[in-house]
């Protein structure tokens, strides 16, 4: 009767959630640990300890590794991770859309274009961050004014986000064309392909508050987002506020990318693969879909740009592994579960 | 009166032909309503203006006489519930978190629902019959199923009005039924249904007022019996129809059958009016004392009778008579609808091809 209870309320059984919470903690781990420079597992154990005031013997560098060169970009992995399939899983619904994930509103490339064009004028770190979340709600609220109105539906959305999406695509390509080959170009065409390796405590300073305040947002309406796919007629006759909710919905979702976008780049794939394997295993009700995006993302990212700064010599862009990783795990996955469904 | 639309009238922005002409009708608890017309008349437009999905362009709905427009979305839909017509679902929740949707209404917005809520939602399912597939994905089951689904997300917030839009359309015999007899249970229970059909014969068998539509954007609106006519079936549908009886060993139900489609040139002619036929009318009569009811009203008719013949079975308390006619159409429905008004009466009336051209 109580797991009847749990599973009509749509909340994770005990099991599903303590594997869900360790995975983060495990990639964690994992990441602190592997590297050109390799720390054993117990030493980051004792250097977590000294923080607590307790004395163990650590060499200064394996303490700089960890808490200047590993933690920062880790916490970002986490942050970026749990964000962005927050935000894809939220697309995802309110569109009725499988297909849909962070570009679809054109957020991902006004932010890209934001960023590039700070870069361009030589800006420094929080400026290209600020200017990357500024036309990232600027194409987002391009994207609401443009498919909204009489006789919209949320294909319309849809529509309009790509349309916005790739007029600010061509914007990022004036951008380039017009950027100093020497200088510029390339630090804007490797930002592009999104990475991790600019991360500092300050970045993230910057970019948390937004992506924190997001998801906690959503997390608190979990059970109310259930009524997202539901037409707005149906929607409505249940006593919700279905416009309301929406743009709360598309706020948070945008806000969450456009930070995220802004700290590292836009970074694919992950929004679209993290909520459907979620879906998958754990069902649709974002009771659980959400805290199980939440931590399955962020360890997942975690995973990936550790193999970003450790499988080559030189750092590949997490953007490409993710694809390269991603797609074939997805396409298992769905002939297994046999479905778009969300 | 629990829910009424006075004076409604709707046209899309923009466009030309109004869709809904100056609509009036009212139900009250218990009443089963059903709205009926042909594809295109506007039948999914009434019901959303009637909601308020769609904004009346004058006119107004109200519920317990308070006009929608002021009552705040909590308060309405409590006492309102909607069922959507089940044709597309693209959500992959189980049937319990389907239900349990229809408790929205009463859950806070940062809330998750309260055992209550969940203990509301299960019986429902229970009650509903579902609970063999309570644990199904609803983008699995069969499309009869989703429809007592979201019939069951409606009740969970124990509404006092439920409004279905062609909840039986799309579905097998069976399924129909299904739908129909929950349909007639919960008027029984002093629920007010009001729902979609295209479906005369559904109407005329489960709705005691009826709402028919035509194409133009006029209605009749009253008694299923009055409002569901041969002659306002041909009108609205555009078919000729018969109103008839089927019997099973139990009942006789009433049932509409198109027969043809009405060619254009017909429309000047009503049917029925001129013509004239032959026929014989059946009677057993249960109660010997409404006897001589029937001959005075048979008395009333004894220009067109050309023969009778009766048969009192007094073991069992029974009288049986047969009528002969020779008469106009309309007389000869006028007579069977006066004897079936009768208590503790069987009719039935056979007709002979019409003869009408050649007298």
């Amino acid at each position: 009767m109580k797991d009847n209870m749990a599973a009509s309320r749509g909340k994770l059984k005990k099991i599903e959630f303590l594997v869900l919470v360790l995975f983060p903690i495990v990639c964690v781990l994992f990441a602190l640990s592997v590297g050109r420079f390799s720390v054993p597992v117990t030493e980051i154990f004792h250097s977590i300890l000294n923080k607590f005031s307790f004395d163990f013997e650590l060499s200064g560098q394996t303490e700089l590794v960890l808490w200047t060169m590993r933690f920062p970009r880790i916490l970002m992995a986490l942050l970026v991770g749990a964000g962005l399939s927050v935000a894809g899983c939220i697309f995802q619904s309110l569109f009725s859309n499988p297909l849909a994930s962070p570009d679809t509103l054109g957020v991902a490339s006004g932010s890209s274009f934001g960023a590039a064009l700070a870069l361009l004028l030589g800006a420094n770190l929080i400026l290209v961050q600020a200017s990357a979340l500024i036309f990232g709600l600027c194409a987002m609220a391009l994207t609401w004014i443009s498919g909204s109105g009489r006789n919209s539906n949320k294909v319309s959305i849809v529509l309009a986000g790509i349309v916005i999406g790739s007029l600010f695509s061509a914007l990022v390509s004036l951008v380039k064309f017009s950027a100093d080959t020497e200088s510029e170009l390339p630090s804007i065409t490797y930002w592009l392909m999104g990475s991790l390796s600019s991360a500092g405590y300050n970045t993230i300073a910057l970019g948390c508050p937004l992506i924190i305040l997001g998801i906690l947002i959503l997390f608190l309406l979990r059970w109310r987002l259930n009524s997202l796919p539901l037409s707005d007629d149906e929607a409505s006759s249940l006593g919700i506020n279905v416009k309301g909710l929406r743009i709360v919905c598309i706020l948070c979702a945008s806000a969450i990318t456009a930070a995220s976008v802004s700290m590292c780049g836009p970074v694919g794939w992950i929004g679209l693969l993290i909520p459907h394997i979620c879906r998958m295993r754990f069902g649709s009700s974002h009771v659980s879909l959400l805290p199980a995006s939440v931590l399955a993302g962020s360890g997942f990212m975690v995973l990936v740009d550790t193999a970003a700064r450790s499988i080559s010599p030189s750092e590949i862009p997490v953007s490409i592994l993710t694809a390269i990783l991603g797609a074939p795990f997805f396409i298992i996955l769905m002939k297994k579960s046999g479905g778009w469904n969300l | 009166m629990i829910i009424k639309v006075e004076n409604g009238c709707f046209t899309y922005k923009h466009g030309r032909r109004q869709v809904l002409d100056n609509i009036n009708f009212e139900a009250s608890a218990g009443d089963v309503v059903a709205i009926l017309g042909p594809n295109g008349a506007g039948k999914t437009t009434l019901l959303r203006c009637t909601m308020g999905f769609l904004k009346w362009s004058s006119g107004r709905s109200l519920l317990e006489s308070k006009d929608f427009r002021n009552l705040p979305g909590k308060e309405l839909w409590k006492t309102l519930s909607y069922v959507p017509q089940a044709k597309q679902v693209s959500s992959a929740y189980t049937v319990r978190e389907m239900v349990l949707l229809g408790r929205s209404v009463e859950i806070g917005v940062f809330s998750l629902p309260s055992k209550e809520d969940v203990r509301k939602a299960d019986a429902v399912i229970e009650k509903l019959g579902l609970s063999r597939i309570a644990d199904s994905k609803c983008s699995e089951i069969s499309g009869g199923e989703l429809q007592m689904v979201l019939i069951a997300r409606a009740l969970v917030s124990e509404p006092k009005v439920l409004i279905l839009d062609e909840p039986e359309s799309n579905l097998d015999f069976k399924n129909q039924l299904l739908v129909l007899d929950t349909i007639t249970e919960l008027a029984a229970s002093g629920v007010c249904c009001i729902f979609n059909t295209h479906y005369p014969s559904h109407a005329l068998r489960r709705a005691n007022k009826t709402l028919m539509l035509s194409p133009g954007g006029s209605h009749l609106f009253g008694n299923t019996r009055d409002i569901i006519t041969e002659e306002n079936i041909e009108k609205v549908f555009g078919v000729h129809a018969v109103i008839g009886d089927i019997e099973s060993e139990e009942k006789i139900f009433q049932d509409v059958v198109a027969v043809g489609i009405k060619a254009d040139s017909d429309q000047t002619q009503t049917k029925g009016s001129s013509g004239s036929a032959v026929a014989t009318v059946s009677i057993i009569v249960s109660d010997t004392s409404i006897v001589t009811d029937v001959n005075s009203i048979l008395h009333r008719y004894s220009k067109y009778i050309i023969g009778r013949m009766g048969m009192p079975y007094k073991k069992a308390g029974f009288n049986m008579i047969n009528i002969f006619l020779d008469a106009p159409v309309t007389e000869i429905r006028a007579l069977t609808d006066k004897l079936n008004l009768l208590p503790e009466i069987s009719v039935k009336t056979t007709y002979g091809k019409e003869l009408n051209q050649h007298r």
